[in-house]
């Protein structure tokens, strides 16, 4: 994991290294040569399964397109998909709600886990390795389908959740059928798989190097101080590696909604996540025209969102220039 | 220009190509030079309806050498999406299963095949079909689909609980207000809920609209005004409160399209409504012995329903062989025979006969029965429902649960389902 070390040497320079470069431009031309052409079976991929189909979804998305007709038939009807979304649509919203809601709070939770099941996990003590797996493994299964069934009996009326509940005289109820709790379980399904962030957490606490805990130490610093005043700062490229990629992530939930509610985003559209709405609109409704409109507005968004991080984190993210 | 760019420029330009060529060599008309037809055959279901189905194909090829299959089948849960998306890549098989929640929305994009002219020639012979089981098939004066089997509406109840409890089993003809009544009475005798609440059930709903003189469509419009919505939802709010259902959490379960949530097979309630043509499925799935009448009220207000249909793809090779295949599978006694009662009654009355005379499932037994009680009483069966259909019936589930989980009145959920129905529709 290159996280938390920035590349410092090829930098270019002034004067003497771009007459070097156009020194060596015939050599470099062949190792593009050669490059291009080892790159070409990605290429292809890229072509054929991303770059040519966005483009077609980007056009699909000014279009009534539905799926069952024929691609020469389909009409243009401009921004009408956009302006249905944004005025029209009040399902549109609602998922836009519950997707908000659930991007901000389960990432943050999920966050917060990952560290600190990570800092406990830093120090070597017997089956440390084991635990670590353990941890690690519910992020394995990660989107899988098997998970959400799993977490669907859990959490049901007869479920062991509300056995537990039951000896402590709590009565439970269906809380993944109940348009109040549905969500609520989902969230905690997501921050329940930590592991992935936490392994990278993980390997981000190995690189702190130890002379700054013993310099604090020597400074008179507690174990608070010293996580406040070495850990975090030096743990912060990774906090924003993780951060970035599970808001991208929570926002992209899916598959527990769609297991969990039967593909419906019910109860009374409490899961009505907005991947989830996006697919009821193509393939259920057959708007695969409107569909597409809303997967741009996703990416945008999405993009934003990313671009907004990066800008805040100037401020609280640190780098050590130079050490490894 | 530079090396690299002159490669980017063909890659690029070999992306373009490589689809269209690859679509190129998908179609094989390979009926013409060779005498051999390789139909795409395509349905869900369960296994043991694939295992009939192979065998009753097997035979066709066994007197017709020259044409085999190439089938898939899978679950109800995703078959649309992937018919859909077949269809989208212009690679439909040549016949597909469909039910009445998508015929339309097929039909009307041109996407099956007009069968009358075959009708009328006689090479899809409907002649011993009952009229109106094959007029189920016309959307839009053009016969869409043929119709694979008959059923009704059929309430089932759990006769072992409910004769445990010394109670009276529901029957064909009781009123709405009876049966809630029994259901009240009869639900906490047996320790569970009377009653699964189906006023998420556009069954039901429908069955109880007609009973009221209405319908839920008339053409492409809705047959009913926020007005009955709203008594309808009214009907069951009573019923809740007067707990002759379960509660809302444990509807919501029975609610899932799947037959093993039906809350008469995990016992949380004594009846379901159903499809008569489940009883097998839903048998199997229970230890307990079930019954099936018709729904609350007048039974008139059934009708005999095309379970499924085959439809043949519009531009599919081979539509002739197709159509022959389906004209096999409806009329020759022997196919008739294997296929059974699977995918309902058979249409052929004849052959309805003789599986009817030798069937030995108890389930399906009870099935027949109720299909014979009614079969004088049925009324005239309304149009195939219109295109938006499956997203009508999304909406009235989100709207009845929102009555059932209090998140709005009955006035409210109603005008909710009212206008995104509309909306649904007029798309």
């Amino acid at each position: 994991m290159a996280v938390g070390t920035r590349p410092t040497s090829h930098r270019p320079q002034s004067g003497p290294a771009a007459v070097q470069r156009r020194g060596r431009s015939a050599r470099d031309r062949g190792d593009g040569r050669a490059g291009y052409v080892f790159l070409t079976p990605w290429l292809l991929g890229l072509m054929a399964v991303t770059a040519i189909p966005m483009l077609m979804s980007l056009y699909l998305s000014f279009t009534n397109y539905d799926i069952l007709t024929p691609w020469s038939d389909v009409e243009w009807i401009g921004l009408k998909n956009y302006q249905r979304m944004f005025t029209a649509d009040p399902a549109y919203w609602h998922a836009v709600k519950v997707t908000l809601v659930f991007a901000f709070i389960a990432t943050p939770l999920k966050l917060g886990s990952a560290l600190g099941v990570a800092l406990l996990l830093n120090r070597s003590f017997r089956g440390s390795g084991l635990f670590r797996g353990l941890f690690y493994l519910p992020s394995l299964l990660g989107g899988s389908v098997a998970l959400a069934m799993v977490w669907h009996s859990l959490f049901d009326r007869g479920g062991s959740v509300n056995a537990v509940l039951g000896w402590f005289g709590i009565e439970g109820k269906a809380w993944v059928n109940d348009p109040s709790t549905a969500l609520g379980t989902l969230i905690l399904l997501a921050v329940w798989q930590f592991g992935a962030p936490m392994v990278i957490f993980l390997a981000g606490l190995k690189q702190v190097p130890n002379e700054l805990y013993e310099a604090a130490e020597v400074d008179g610093a507690g174990s608070f101080r010293k996580f406040l005043s070495v850990t975090l700062p030096m743990l912060s490229p990774v906090i924003f590696f993780n951060l970035v990629l599970e808001t991208i992530h929570g926002f992209q939930g899916f598959t527990s909604a769609f297991v969990l509610s039967g593909g419906t985003g019910g109860p009374v559209d409490s899961t009505l996540m907005y991947t989830l709405y996006l697919y009821i609109r193509g393939f259920a409704n057959y708007e695969m025209g409107y569909a597409s409109a809303m997967a741009w507005v996703f990416l945008i968004t999405i993009g934003l969102v990313t671009a907004v991080l990066f800008r805040t984190g100037r401020f609280w993210v640190h780098y050590s220039d130079g050490d490894d | 220009m530079s090396a690299p760019r002159i490669l980017l420029r063909g890659l690029m330009a070999a992306a373009l190509v490589l689809p269209l060529a690859l679509a190129g060599c998908g179609g094989n008309d390979d009926s013409s030079s060779s005498g051999k037809t390789e139909l795409t055959f395509f349905w869900w279901g369960g296994e043991a309806r694939a295992k009939l189905t192979q065998q009753a194909l097997d035979l066709y090829t066994s007197k017709h050498p020259d044409v085999t299959f190439k089938t898939t089948w899978q679950a109800n849960q995703g078959y649309f999406d992937k018919l859909a998306t077949l269809t989208a890549g212009d690679g439909a098989p040549d016949i597909f299963q469909i039910d009445d929640n998508y015929l339309a929305e097929y039909a009307t994009r041109n996407v099956t095949e007009d069968l009358t002219k075959y009708k009328d020639s006689g090479k899809l012979d409907v002649t011993k079909f009952p009229e109106s089981l094959w007029k189920y098939g016309v959307v839009d004066n053009k016969l869409a689909g043929m119709a694979m089997g008959e059923n009704t509406q059929g309430l089932v109840y759990n006769k072992t609980k409910i004769e445990a409890a010394k109670q009276a089993a529901p029957t064909t003809g009781m009123t709405w207000d009876a049966f809630i009544a029994w259901a009240v009475k009869a639900g906490p005798a047996a320790k569970t809920a009377g009653t699964m609440d189906p006023s998420a059930d556009y069954k039901a709903f429908w069955v109880w609209l007609r009973q009221n003189g209405k319908q839920f469509y008339n053409g492409n419009q809705l047959g009913f005004t926020k007005e009955d919505v709203q008594k309808w939802f009214e009907l069951w709010k009573g019923a809740r409160d007067a707990k002759a259902t379960p509660t809302a959490d444990v509807i919501h379960e029975g609610n899932a399209t799947d037959i093993t949530k039906q809350l008469v097979v995990t016992g949380k309630a004594l009846t379901s409504w159903v499809w008569a043509n489940q009883m097998p499925d839903i048998q199997k799935n229970t230890k307990d012995t079930l019954g099936v009448v018709a729904y609350p009220g007048d039974p008139s207000a059934q009708w005999a329903r095309a379970s499924m249909y085959f439809s043949v793809y519009r531009g599919s090779k081979h539509k002739d062989a197709a159509v022959d295949v389906l004209n096999f599978l409806a009329n020759d006694p022997d196919a008739g025979k294997i296929l059974g009662t699977d995918r309902g009654l058979p249409s052929n009355l004849d052959i309805r006969k003789t599986v009817s005379a030798t069937t030995t499932d108890p389930a399906m037994k009870a099935s027949i029965a109720l299909e014979d009680e009614l079969v004088s009483k049925f009324g005239p069966a309304p149009s195939v429902p219109p295109k938006g259909h499956a997203t009508v019936k999304t909406e009235l589930i989100k709207a009845a649960e929102a009555a059932q989980f209090g998140t709005a009145d009955p006035a409210k959920a109603a005008e909710q389902f009212f206008t995104a129905a509309q909306a649904a529709i007029s798309r």
